[in-house]
């Protein structure tokens, strides 16, 4: 497979210097996102967001299995993150790229291991029954900043998913179809999102949101912070590069809760207005079996 | 879900491959990336024609023996129209993400393996040469592809073009079929049973949706409104999508 062009040194050297003199090349702040947009499918659980020309589709999809035995309590969640050669033809199938293990490790640990979901809720039948909720991610264009989108579109699809409703009478467990009982959504505790900075100079003290490609390329030192809008961090990586003062990242983390807010609330509306144009005529809550918590 | 009747297709969706597509038909949203020609890897690489790779991807799950059946046939049929021939020693990538895929409400379906049924096998197809013709691809002539399903109904047997997934249960055998420009069959798969006579007529539907020749003139209207009935007109839609593409593209000039 072709390898990935890299930029020239002229072009490292552009880059580096006009971030020095607080220049973007497409004219943005330093600590300010590319235009961030999200549509959410006809089907449920369908989410695509788009962050420039950075484009990520996740997929969440449930279905009935067995629990693990060693937890027969938990439901299972997974997320699949596969990178194929539509995002660029360096990537091959079935074999992992580090971009691709980096990437399913910090979904992992931003939105699995920070108990977003409540798995226990997935239990049917104690380690008989129970759902294995699923992400699946498509990388569909990338440039720069995989992280923070693929987050947020698995973050936005797992919200507008609905699984099937399902009742226990009699220790029969009945699955009702979408034509019989419109589904139920997921139980959902709280939305972290990703906020992933790079850092350029020679002490890493430039520090800059949303990087493109060709700036990911030139960073020395990059650091992804997940954290939810009550400010709850869930996980810092800073995976090598360049050390950067401690200072300097608790003010990343300051500013990473007003773009998290920011994303939280877009993230609300849309879902929102999604809502609002199923529920035409509003027979929706009338439909819906739900009880209120 | 709501199925569109007409087709919709965006070209040059994706920035940064060769050529993409969008389509959309019949419930069914496939988006294509196609890069090439590129440098082929060692095994693939054939001193006298270019390999063509398709790869098919699923919404949900994993892809399985159905994705490398669809590849396969994907691949055979898209070879004989790409001219190959051409671009000796290297590869042409065709990425296929299927995004959405209508649903049937009467059943749960199981999602880890991923189910795409034969009928989506038009718009991946139509998506491949869509992406293909976006890409510049050198090729033969363009093809369009369709569905059409043969199904007894209250023992009155009736074909239907683009059937939904209830439809596709019910029948008693699916065919898809993709003819090239020059009016040639180019692909025909069928799928349960079947007696020549039916695939006789199931070929004439198909001809019909897949060949249907541009409205010339206003005059000619009325006349194919009728037809029109029948199915989309396949070819009609792939030419003017890809004038206004042209038209949009060219604006500059």
């Amino acid at each position: 497979m072709p390898r990935e062009a890299e930029p020239s040194l002229n072009e490292k050297q552009f880059v580096i210097q006009a971030l020095q003199e607080n220049l973007r090349l497409d004219g943005r702040e330093l600590e300010q996102y590319r235009p961030l947009e999200l549509t959410l499918g006809d089907q449920y659980g369908v989410a695509d967001a788009t962050l420039g020309k950075t484009r990520v589709l996740a997929k969440a999809s449930a279905e009935l299995t067995v629990p693990y035995t060693d937890r027969p309590l938990d439901g299972i969640f997974t997320i699949a993150t596969e990178l194929s050669p539509m995002t660029s033809p360096a990537f091959e199938l079935n074999r992992p790229t580090e971009t691709e293990v980096l990437l399913s490790r910090l979904l992992e640990k931003t939105v699995r291991r920070s108990n977003a979901l409540d798995t226990e809720s997935l239990c049917l039948i104690a380690g008989q029954k129970c759902w294995s909720v699923r992400v699946d991610v498509h990388v569909l264009s990338h440039d720069g900043n995989l992280i923070d989108a693929a987050c947020f579109a698995v973050v936005s699809a797992l919200r507008h998913f609905k699984k099937p409703d399902t009742s226990m009478e009699g220790g029969v467990l009945t699955v009702y179809t979408a034509a019989e009982r419109e589904p139920v959504p997921l139980s959902w505790l709280h939305s972290p999102f990703c906020v992933t900075w790079s850092f350029y100079g020679e002490q890493g003290e430039i520090a800059v949101l949303d990087a493109t490609w060709l700036e990911e390329q030139v960073r020395v030192g990059s650091c992804t912070i997940s954290l939810n809008r009550h400010g709850e961090i869930c996980q810092i990586s800073k995976l090598g590069g360049t050390p950067v003062e401690a200072v300097a990242l608790l003010q990343c983390s300051a500013v990473s809760l007003t773009k998290v807010k920011e994303f939280s609330t877009y993230l609300d509306e849309k879902l929102a207005e999604d809502a609002k144009r199923r529920n035409k005529g509003g027979l929706l809550a009338e439909l819906s079996a739900e009880n209120d918590r | 879900m709501t199925a569109t009747s007409e087709p919709e297709a965006a070209l040059g969706v994706l920035p940064r491959a060769d050529g993409s597509a969008k389509y959309s038909h019949a419930g069914y949203t496939v988006t294509a990336a196609v890069n090439g020609p590129i440098e082929a890897q060692r095994k693939d690489e054939n001193p006298y024609e270019a390999h063509v790779d398709v790869i098919v991807r699923p919404a949900a799950g994993v892809g399985g023996t159905r994705e490398r059946h669809l590849e396969s046939i994907l691949q055979s049929s898209l070879s004989h129209i790409i001219l190959i021939k051409n671009f000796p020693r290297s590869l042409i990538q065709i990425v296929l993400q299927v995004e959405d895929s209508p649903e049937n409400d009467y059943v749960n379906t199981k999602l880890v393996q991923g189910n795409l049924n034969f009928a989506i096998m038009p718009a991946l197809f139509q998506t491949a040469v869509l992406a293909l013709l976006s890409a510049g691809v050198p090729m033969r002539a363009t093809a369009t592809a369709t569905a059409v399903a043969v199904v007894f109904h209250d023992g009155v047997k009736r074909t239907v073009v683009d059937p939904s997934p209830r439809e596709i249960e019910i029948a008693r055998s699916v065919h898809v079929l993709a003819f090239t420009s020059h009016d040639e069959l180019l692909l025909a798969e069928s799928e349960g049973d079947f007696i020549v006579k039916e695939w006789d007529e199931v070929y004439e539907t198909a001809k019909k949706i897949c060949c249907h020749s541009a409205p010339a003139d206003d005059g000619m209207q009325m006349a194919l409104d009728e037809e029109a009935a029948a199915g989309p007109d396949m070819r009609h839609f792939l030419r003017s999508t890809m004038e206004s593409k042209v038209a949009a593209d060219l604006y500059w000039k």
